[in-house]
């Protein structure tokens, strides 16, 4: 009986402990923000967060720590929150819409970095409130930003291009494909030397996916979400699947490899001669030197698509004033190159601001044909019918 | 007071399992039971359906998946078991400096973070890896076909589950005393007979148990066969991870949870009868 007196007594005590532990804790966290906000002039915080891998993190640690520097960094203080991507940890994607419906509000989520083409998925977990219309007169900059999303207006600003490119072995391909037509006509040509990765597993197959699908419809299909445009795929899967046993196989069997990664393996390993490849990986492959020197990089007409990666202001965070004067800052000349410096980012301002040495690799695919695709809920339906059809067996 | 201190006896050892069983029931419990419940609601409209499992259980390619899956796994038991076994036994049996060359050969594995592991083993097997470039070297064209193939996986999964294995079965042969063994030696038993009736015996219980762990790890397995298969058959745990992330079928995937629990529960099946059976030789 004692003991059972005492086992109530200790968890009442443990309960009453914690509440206060919890109380404190929640005092001490405000002083600590009312002591900063006293000591300098009102600067408050304002925390980015991005994900990706870590060619991603270099390049907003910098855009970070520059942003600090400068005069607009005295008002606000700009933290980096960076999820690397295969960590098994939660996505960004995860973590916000799971905020929201928690119902939190003041939260630390003040920016976030997020491409057109994931705009669909925020909105359509979370609805349509999770973001918040930025303020055209706080970003004066934005008259210089070339680039429109193809969704989410007026929520996303984008703030630099990537897209897919042909990585190619130059000592084996002399003459490399200039249009769609001609690349799918040297795959048939040259059996076993090309390969795209599973469109599920890699932005770099899922655009060569994309771009032989919407080759056959009207311009404005890439940029829509719209149900009506599946029933058109028919001719670009008919086209897919008549290439499949040109692909690169192991064993006498077709291959997709996993991961954008995979094909790039095959064609570091010259088991392939060409992929197509995201065009900020090889250019940072082609300079740690992971990638031989031969391979080399073109677009081919009409391009292969790419995204626009863009700054979001999620309407669960606490400081929109610092937001959009990040967003104004990463419009700037300098923060744009410090962007192709490290991420060999397609810049959006004018191009002639821009004096990255990087810039050369970015001269070969003449940027003013970059396609942006945002179709939004429709890739995910796209990489079924893909797995289903071709990743499943050509029958 | 006598009667207060049994009391206290009583309680004790559920004090002392209460927190692990909590954690059980929050982090195993709940999720299977969740999991169960969603395997039958519809996507859409949340009520009772079968079709679920309807779908991976008359789906030709998901039941090939399956299949394969159990292919893949029992393959992997089956060869992991009898490599173990002899390298146990010659572990075992022989003290010299190469059974201890080969004791510390069989635990470095477990101090290789998996990933790392996959990826140096498909630097050395893949077409144009490393093998193929020390065959080149002999003016030989060789390519071992082994990536995006049943076999690489296997090979994969043994390197995972070849110490694991030796290292159980080394445990169960170090209780078997040398004194029966010399015993045995003496009235003219011969190896085969040694085997069969000293040491089989007194090890299957622990051949069965490590069957039935390699089993559970290689049935829901993701990293090798996400990395290393081919796009079709597939494994299951890249099935299901496909399902969920790129899908977002929840509930199609809760379906393949459970199955995918049930196959792995035919493995628990086995060692709790291992387990149960008493030993009629003791």
């Amino acid at each position: 009986m004692k003991f059972i007196k005492k086992a109530a007594i200790f968890t009442a005590g443990l309960a009453i402990f914690a509440s206060l532990a919890g109380c404190s804790n929640s005092t001490s966290n405000k002083k600590a923000t009312s002591e900063s906000s006293t000591k300098t002039v009102k600067q408050t915080n304002v925390t980015l967060w991005a994900g990706g891998s870590q060619n991603v993190k270099d390049g907003m640690t910098k855009i970070v720590s520059a942003f600090n520097a400068s005069p607009e960094g005295k008002k606000y203080k700009l933290n980096l929150e960076f999820i690397m991507s295969g960590t098994s940890a939660a996505s960004l994607q995860d973590r916000l819409v799971a905020a929201k419906k928690a119902g939190q509000k003041k939260t630390d989520y003040d920016l976030i970095l997020a491409s057109d083409a994931e705009y669909s998925g925020y909105t359509q977990l979370g609805g349509k409130d999770i973001f918040l219309k930025y303020d055209k007169s706080a970003i004066p900059n934005i008259k210089n930003d070339k680039a429109t999303v193809g969704a989410g207006q007026g929520y996303l600003l984008p703030y630099r291009g990537t897209t897919v490119v042909l990585a190619y072995d130059s000592s084996k391909v002399k003459n490399p494909p200039k249009t769609a037509k001609q690349l799918y006509a040297w795959i048939k040509k040259h059996p076993g030397k090309f390969a795209y990765n599973t469109p599920d597993s890699g932005g770099a197959g899922s655009s060569f996916v994309q771009t032989a699908l919407y080759n056959y419809l009207p311009k404005s299909a890439l940029t829509s979400s719209d149900k009506k445009w599946e029933a058109k795929w028919d001719k670009g899967f008919n086209l897919l699947k008549s290439l499949d046993s040109y692909m690169y196989k192991s064993g006498g069997k077709v291959v997709y490899p996993n991961k954008n990664q995979g094909t790039m393996d095959l064609l570091t390993n010259g088991q392939v001669e060409m992929i197509p490849a995201w065009q900020d990986m090889t250019t940072i492959a082609l300079q740690s030197g992971t990638l031989p020197k031969t391979i080399k990089m073109t677009q081919i007409s009409p391009a292969l698509t790419g995204n626009l990666d863009s700054l979001v202001i999620p309407s669960i965070g606490s400081n929109k004033k610092g937001a959009e004067a990040v967003m104004n800052f990463m419009l700037t000349k300098k923060a744009q190159n410090i962007l192709v410096n490290t991420m060999a980012a397609i810049p959006v301002i004018n191009e002639k601001e821009i004096t990255s040495s990087n810039l050369k690799y970015l001269k070969n695919l003449s940027a003013k044909d970059f396609r942006f695709s945002s179709i939004g809920d429709l890739s995910n339906d796209m990489n079924q019918k893909w797995t289903s059809e071709i990743g499943n067996g050509v029958k | 007071m006598n009667e207060s201190r049994g009391l206290r006896k009583a309680i004790i050892p559920y004090i002392y399992v209460t927190p692990a069983f909590l954690l059980i029931l929050l982090l195993i419990a709940y999720p299977i039971v969740t999991s169960i419940q969603l395997s039958f609601q519809d996507s859409t409209t949340s009520h009772f359906t079968i079709a679920n499992y309807q779908y991976f259980l008359t789906n030709k390619i998901q039941l090939f998946n399956i299949g394969y899956t159990l292919f893949v796994s029992i393959a992997t038991v089956l060869l992991s078991l009898i490599l173990g076994f002899i390298l146990a036994l010659y572990i075992r049996f022989n003290q010299n400096k190469i059974s201890k060359a080969v004791v510390a050969l069989t635990v470095l594995p477990q101090f290789i973070p998996g990933l790392v592991a996959v990826y140096s083993f498909m630097m050395v097997v893949r077409n144009g890896g490393v093998l193929s470039r020390i065959a080149l070297k002999f003016g030989i064209q060789y390519n071992p076909n082994m990536l995006y193939a049943a076999k690489g996986l296997i090979s994969m999964n043994l390197w995972f589950n070849i110490p694991f294995a030796t290292l159980l079965l080394l445990a169960s042969l170090s209780s078997i005393k040398d004194a029966s063994i010399e015993s045995a030696r003496d009235i003219g038993a011969k190896k085969m007979t040694l085997l069969k009736d000293i040491i089989l015996p007194s090890t299957y219980k622990q051949i069965f148990i490590a069957g039935a762990f390699v089993f559970m790890s290689n049935v829901g397995a993701f990293t090798t066969p996400f990395l290393m298969g081919a796009n079709n058959p597939q494994m299951l745990g890249v099935v299901l991870y496909r399902e969920f992330n790129e899908n977002m079928n929840y509930n199609q995937a809760a379906a393949l949870s459970v199955i995918l629990f049930l196959l792995c529960s035919l493995s628990a099946v086995v060692y709790i009868i291992v387990n149960m059976r008493k030993e009629k030789w003791r």
